[in-house]
């Protein structure tokens, strides 16, 4: 049931950074009992808006108003004390430290005022998440649970500190589409319960789904508030991005030739020691992307180091063309004829410090033309610079521009320019577009259709199934270190979504 | 069950079980390489504690590399400083071994040189614990000492030393917390500017006070414990060696001790520990349940700043009974090797301070049993603290996990 | 308001939190921010506290001090430049027509003696720093190197000058190379921290070379049984005095060496293969090794590159005017320790470690007892006094958040200046 009344109301948020305004006089309302969804890309305001609302930032304009009264909110302890908890995209939890440990922080129950009394801490974490059914072990190691408990562990903490307005910021990013569907059942309850629920995301599906009204961001201005009734995938998606959106890319049927990358039954090993990748085995033929698809930390990351010479094989093989490059060293598998985007641009793909010519030499620096005899010609990584950054169209800086004055979509078209510049044979991208915009997502999955189309061969690693959907020829499915599962383009998202957390094993031939 | 749950449970079962128990052995084997040529044994030919020795360390390189390390690096240390310290001890006479090794003027000894490591390697871990690297605390406690000499000096009383000599170390930790805390600077070159200042600052007062006289004769010391009863505990041997190792310390010593398990349980079973934490590991999350991670890590880096304080009003006027420049002589980077080789814990630390305390009694102690006055390489012994240092940090960082947020500053937005 | 390009400017991406700058980016960014202002703002504000500093401990009048030891330092000197030019026209191997009373140049010569391997030092910390090392090790590989260079200074007593000289310092450089890639080795192998390495080496140096030179050490000089004290070395090994008296300690032609080694460091890190790496292994280790780089061998490479510039120090130290090694001189060697504040101060660059070398050189000289009149301020005192400058410098340089607030504050005008003109 909906009450009318609206327990939270946000009046004219203004919200400005350097150069950028993050929210323009946005309004906002949530009734009691109802999941509002707060819809917008990558960079509409959405989480600045509602760190607003947590107390994180300040507002430059506009007020907040909890039951009807304006409050001002200067930390998130103001706005604990009125009923609102937050579940970061980014849990706030301490790995380290035990679920109870993580919840009843800053409000710890005492022995006498001195000593921690963990036996009321674990006893009563205990007692508020069998009262929401969430079967969770108190004196866990935060660590040591799943991602989607440690969700729970997020929302536990929220009502454990009597919240009646939680916010969800891209909550199901993390999540196998089952798991998400478990979140929305949770949603379900809280808002039977009488709690409010703020629910931030991009993802059309889960708003039609899971939202009561919809709210959508475009470029930190409110367009407009729905009702779920009449509401369309496409006319969101209109709204979202200011016209219409083409939902699958547009490609040829693949030309596939000879394998040009082959694992063979690799073990890898992680840092905890522990193994990551077991046994995995397949190829990826010139002219074709295989998508990996799984969700994080299933070993993925391992396998891309150990193919990519970063980390050590246990055992097992990785030819490139005709070539072992087992257990060599990561520059002489590049000169093999690798290219690799790496997950994180900035903190992996890119010497953010470096001009854009020092960054795309990085592959290259050490051999003829960028340099002879150890002795480096910066006129000529100039040169080959201005050709490149013009090929990719890199806007916002020249060869000498540091790469950290360039947004994230022009930094990313760097990386793609140094790595697909160079004419690898094989080019793996690992979440080649997380934290992009519409405009560079296509640029970036163009580039790779292109390169595939080129008679490269492509391994696309993304956690975004979507993304491995609209692109792949072939899908593999990763799940605890192993492929459990090989489809052809035309698989749907349950089917994956089952797969990738080891429901209905089948290894299709 | 998961596979990662099972390959978890499987490691921690392979963890307990074969490599570790080699390592520990390998431990025994260094200790017994020492003790060889020592009084109760007094083995005096070369090949005896090379060959055990050897095998001592050999054990130690066998664990480590089926991921024992620490326990294996333990070991190798220890063997090797057995081998070195029983082939001098064998060019010395007997008779002067006899004097060194006096087992309870060696155990005095090294509980008085882990004292000042074991204040500053608790300061450090408040510190570090909250998420601020304190390169600086060389610098807090050669304040410390300076200002305890000077306070017991103008004071006349040592409990004023200390007081003084403790506010100083907390001041300069201030310095050091609204550097690094507020204005966001690089923590470790904020310590090393924090460890010039200090060693500028002591040095001018030093000698603007005391000049060329040195510090007066008649400091105020902080009292030793005389614990005679102990010498009365039956048999009478055990008496006098329980007297003669821990009858006599300083009360400072004693108060080392106190301070471990008292930083254990603030740190480990208080909300106070529970909130530096949380500070230092995740500090936004910290900062999202309304902990107010500047006044932490302030409060936090100040106290270490006291704590280092105490272990240099300790060296100067609780041990040496003086100040002299640049007194502490690294101890402060030796106590926060011993911080990093105990796991940021006050047990481990101090473990680690006993050893460290222990080479560096040997050193001062060796050179005493040099067969001719006139040799020159007792000197040597004088690197034997900082060399293990060396080795310690060598083997354990790396594999001793930090808090995760250490060393980086919180923007609060 | 409205955009010229009709698009609107895109914001660069925040960098992510994960990510710290080393001080190699911080200080890349002081020098984009500020240019050369801050830095001198910076040893201002020092040179301040410290004066404050004199003032409330000793009551004396800081300006007075300063004077005092600006005069000592003989800075003065170039000032006048064109009174004293022709004496830079040396007549045969000695000067003639140079007053040798005029204790101005005597001063300056002494103060350029003291920057030479204040440079080097400086040059120490200031590679490791590029490949995100903190090398705070200077003092033990300046030993290491000292001592080899007495011992190569000995020996080999009959080859020709030059050769003698060359050999004596590539000895100690390769000395000081090893030394510091101990730590880089460390580093590299074990992750040990360099800071804490460095320093256990500091120590152990010390110690060793106590041993090696004191009383009945290897090294001691057995016709002086007495004193703890080296041989001198041969004449052959002694630099060539190209300013001043040889025997008054003139300035020796190590301060060409040291200059060099500017234009060495600078060519070394912006136009070779090795320079690039260890500059993209300083800013971002994580992306080097992503780009085929290995961080490793950079950062073993670094620090030995490192400690053979202060290795280096070490024997141009004592070839040039030392000439022997005492016990006093290993136990307090200080030079390592002021090459970081030379290092921060210059920003790592090779002009400003030349310029801030030369003003601390200035205040070791002008502080030293010989030079400081100790009527006005007792040179003990003003040999710390040294010291908490440093200390403040080194403070200061490291707060790089003012200096950033005043950067994006000028660029926040400057934006708004043009929003305000295209108003207009």
């Amino acid at each position: 049931m909906v009450d009318e009344a609206p327990v939270l109301e946000l009046r004219g948020i203004t919200k400005r950074f350097p150069g950028v305004v993050a929210n323009d006089s946005v309004d906002f309302d949530l009734r009691r009992g109802e999941v509002h969804a707060l819809l917008g890309e990558n960079g509409a305001g959405k989480s600045t808006l509602m760190n607003v609302l947590y107390g994180l930032y300040h507002p430059d304009e506009g007020e907040v108003l909890v039951k009807g009264k304006p409050i001002r909110l200067h930390s998130p302890k103001d706005a604990i004390n009125h009923g609102i908890g937050m579940v970061h995209q980014h849990f706030m939890l301490i790995p380290v430290m035990t679920v109870a440990e993580n919840i009843v922080l800053a409000t710890e129950p005492t022995h006498a005022g001195v000593l921690l009394d963990y036996g009321a801490a674990n006893r009563r974490v205990a007692e508020l998440s069998k009262s929401f059914n969430f079967a969770i072990d108190p004196g866990a190691r935060v660590e040591s649970i799943t991602v989607g408990q440690q969700q729970r562990v997020e929302i536990l903490k929220a009502l454990y500190r009597a919240a009646d307005i939680l916010i969800l910021d891209e909550p199901t990013a993390v999540l196998t589409p089952q798991e998400a569907r478990e979140l929305f059942e949770i949603l379900k309850t809280l808002t039977n319960e009488g709690m409010s629920v703020i629910f931030i995301t991009h993802k059309l599906n889960e708003v039609l789904e899971v939202a009561d009204r919809i709210t959508v961001l475009r470029r930190g201005k409110r367009i407009d508030t729905v009702d779920r009734q009449g509401a369309t995938e496409q006319g969101l998606a209109r709204m979202m991005v200011g016209r219409d959106v083409l939902l699958r890319v547009d490609k040829a049927a693949p030309e596939v030739a000879e394998s040009l990358l082959s694992v063979d039954d690799l073990h890898v090993v992680d840092d905890r020691g522990l193994e990551a990748v077991r046994g995995v085995s397949f190829n990826v033929r010139s002219g074709e992307i295989v998508g990996l698809a799984g969700v994080d930390g299933n070993g993925q990351s391992e396998l891309i180091d150990a193919i990519t010479g970063l980390r050590r094989v246990s055992s097992g093989l990785v030819t490139i063309g005709e070539r072992d490059v087992t257990g060599d060293n990561p520059s002489s598998i590049l000169d093999r004829g690798l290219g690799h985007i790496p997950e994180d641009r900035q903190l992996r793909g890119l010497v953010l410090e470096f001009s854009l010519a020092e960054n795309l030499a990085l592959h290259d620096f050490d051999k003829p033309p960028d340099s002879r005899w150890g002795w480096l010609f910066p006129r000529q990584l100039i040169r080959r610079a201005r050709d490149l950054l013009k090929q990719y169209d890199v806007r916002g800086g020249g060869p000498q521009t540091r790469a950290a004055a360039l947004s994230g979509g022009n930094q990313q078209k760097v990386v793609l320019a140094r790595e697909i510049g160079r004419e690898p044979s094989v080019l793996i991208a690992a979440q080649p577009t997380r934290g992009l915009d519409v405009g560079a997502i296509e640029f970036v999955h163009r580039r790779l259709i292109e390169a595939r189309d080129n008679g490269k061969a492509v391994l696309l690693v993304s956690l975004e199934l979507d993304e491995i959907l609209s692109l792949s020829d072939r899908v593999l499915v990763v799940y605890e270190g192993q492929i459990v599962a090989e489809h052809g383009p035309d698989v749907s998202e349950e089917q994956l979504g089952i797969e990738m957390t080891g429901g209905g094993r089948e290894v299709a031939a | 069950m998961s596979v990662r749950a099972e390959q978890l449970q499987r490691a921690a079962w392979t963890k307990a079980s074969a490599p570790k128990t080699i390592g520990i052995c390998g431990i025994a084997l260094g200790i017994l390489t020492l003790s060889l040529a020592l009084p109760p044994f007094g083995v005096r030919t070369v090949p005896t504690p090379v060959a055990v020795g050897i095998l001592g360390a050999a054990a130690g390189i066998w664990a480590i590399s089926r991921r024992e390390a620490r326990i294996g690096w333990i070991a190798v240390v220890l063997s090797l400083v057995g081998v070195a310290g029983a082939l001098l001890a064998m060019r010395a006479t007997s008779s002067n071994l006899e004097g060194v090794f006096v087992w309870s003027a060696l155990i005095a000894a090294t509980l008085r040189y882990a004292t000042p490591l074991t204040f500053a390697a608790i300061g450090g871990m408040f510190s570090e614990r909250s998420g601020v690297v304190n390169i600086g605390l060389e610098g807090m406690m050669l304040t410390g000492a300076y200002f305890g000499a000077y306070g017991a000096d103008k004071t006349g009383s040592w409990v004023g030393g200390l007081f003084i000599g403790v506010l100083s170390g907390a001041l300069l930790a201030l310095v050091h917390a609204i550097f690094t805390i507020t204005l966001r600077a690089d923590q470790i070159v904020i310590g090393t500017a924090v460890n010039f200042l200090a060693l500028g600052i002591t040095g001018y007062l030093y000698n603007e006070h005391y000049g060329n006289n040195g510090t007066p004769n008649n400091l105020p010391a902080v009292p030793d414990v005389n614990l005679r009863f102990l010498a009365h505990i039956p048999p009478h041997g055990f008496g006098n060696f329980l007297y003669n190792s821990i009858g006599q310390l300083n009360l400072m010593v004693w108060l080392s001790l106190l301070l471990l398990p008292i930083s254990y349980v603030v740190m480990f079973k208080t909300p106070v520990g529970l909130r530096i934490r949380s500070v230092g590991e995740h500090p936004k999350a910290a900062d999202t349940l309304g902990i107010s991670v500047y006044r932490t890590r302030y409060a936090a880096v100040t106290l270490s700043g006291a704590l280092a304080a105490l272990g240099g009003v300790f060296l100067s006027i609780g041990f040496v009974n003086s100040f002299t420049e640049n007194m502490t002589a690294g101890r402060g980077f030796i106590a926060l090797a011993a911080l990093i080789f105990g796991g940021w814990r006050p047990f481990g630390a101090f473990s680690a301070a006993l050893l460290f305390g222990f080479s560096s009694a040997l050193a001062q102690r060796l050179p005493d049993l040099s067969a001719s006055e006139s040799a020159a390489w007792p000197v040597l012994f004088q690197t034997l603290p900082y060399v293990l240092t060396l080795i310690a940090v060598a083997g354990v960082i790396g594999r001793s996990i930090p808090p995760a947020a250490i060393g980086r500053p919180y923007v609060k937005q | 308001m409205s955009d010229l390009t009709g698009e609107t400017p895109e914001a660069p991406e925040p960098t992510p939190e994960g990510a710290i700058p080393s001080v190699a980016a911080r200080l890349a960014l002081y020098q984009r921010a500020g240019g050369v202002i801050t830095p001198i703002l910076t040893a201002l504000i020092a040179f301040l506290i410290g004066g404050l500093v004199v003032y409330a401990t000793t009551g004396k009048n800081p300006v007075s001090t300063y004077k005092a030891i600006f005069k000592g330092s003989g800075l003065s000197w170039l000032s006048p430049v064109s009174v004293h030019w022709h004496t830079f026209y040396p007549n045969g191997i000695d000067w003639t027509g140079w007053d040798t009373n005029n204790l101005t140049a005597l001063n300056l010569q002494q103060t350029l003696i003291i920057v030479t391997p204040l440079i080097l030092t400086g040059l120490a910390v200031a590679f490791a720093f590029r490949c995100g090392l903190f090398n705070i090790g200077g003092n033990g590989q300046y030993t290491v190197g000292a001592i080899t260079a007495v011992q190569f200074g000995i020996w080999f007593s009959g080859l020709p000058g030059p050769l003698h000289v060359i050999i004596a310092m590539i000895a100690a450089t390769l000395a000081g190379a090893a030394w510091g890639g101990i730590a880089g080795l460390l580093k590299a192998t074990t992750g040990a921290h360099e800071v804490i390495t460095t320093i256990m080496l500091n120590w152990i140096a010390l110690w060793v070379g106590s041993y090696l030179v004191g009383f009945n050490g290897p090294l001691q000089d057995p016709r002086q049984i007495s004193a703890p004290v080296t041989r001198p070395i041969a004449q052959s090994a002694h630099l060539h005095v190209f300013w001043g008296n040889p025997l008054l300690q003139g300035l020796h032609v190590g301060f060409f060496i040291a200059l060099a080694a500017l234009v060495v460091y600078w060519i070394l890190l912006n136009r070779t293969t090795l320079g690039y790496e260890v500059r993209a292994v300083g800013f971002n280790a994580e992306a080097a090794r992503y780009g085929g780089i290995s961080v490793k061998r950079n950062y073993f490479l670094a620090m030995a590159i490192s400690g053979a510039f202060a290795g280096l120090a070490g024997s141009i130290d004592l070839l040039g005017w030392q000439f022997n090694l005492d016990l006093t001189t290993v136990q307090s060697v200080q030079i390592g320790f002021i090459g970081i504040a030379v290092a921060l101060l210059g920003r790592n660059s090779a002009v400003g470690i030349l310029f801030s070398a030369l003003m601390f050189g200035a205040l070791l000289n002008g502080t030293s007892s010989r030079n400081l009149d100790p009527s006005i301020f007792r040179p003990e005192l003003a040999g710390n006094l040294t010291r908490i400058i440093q200390g403040l410098v080194v403070l200061f340089v490291g707060a790089d958040l003012l200096i950033l607030y005043l950067w994006q504050a000028r660029k926040k005008v400057r934006l708004s200046q043009r929003k305000g003109a295209e108003q207009a």
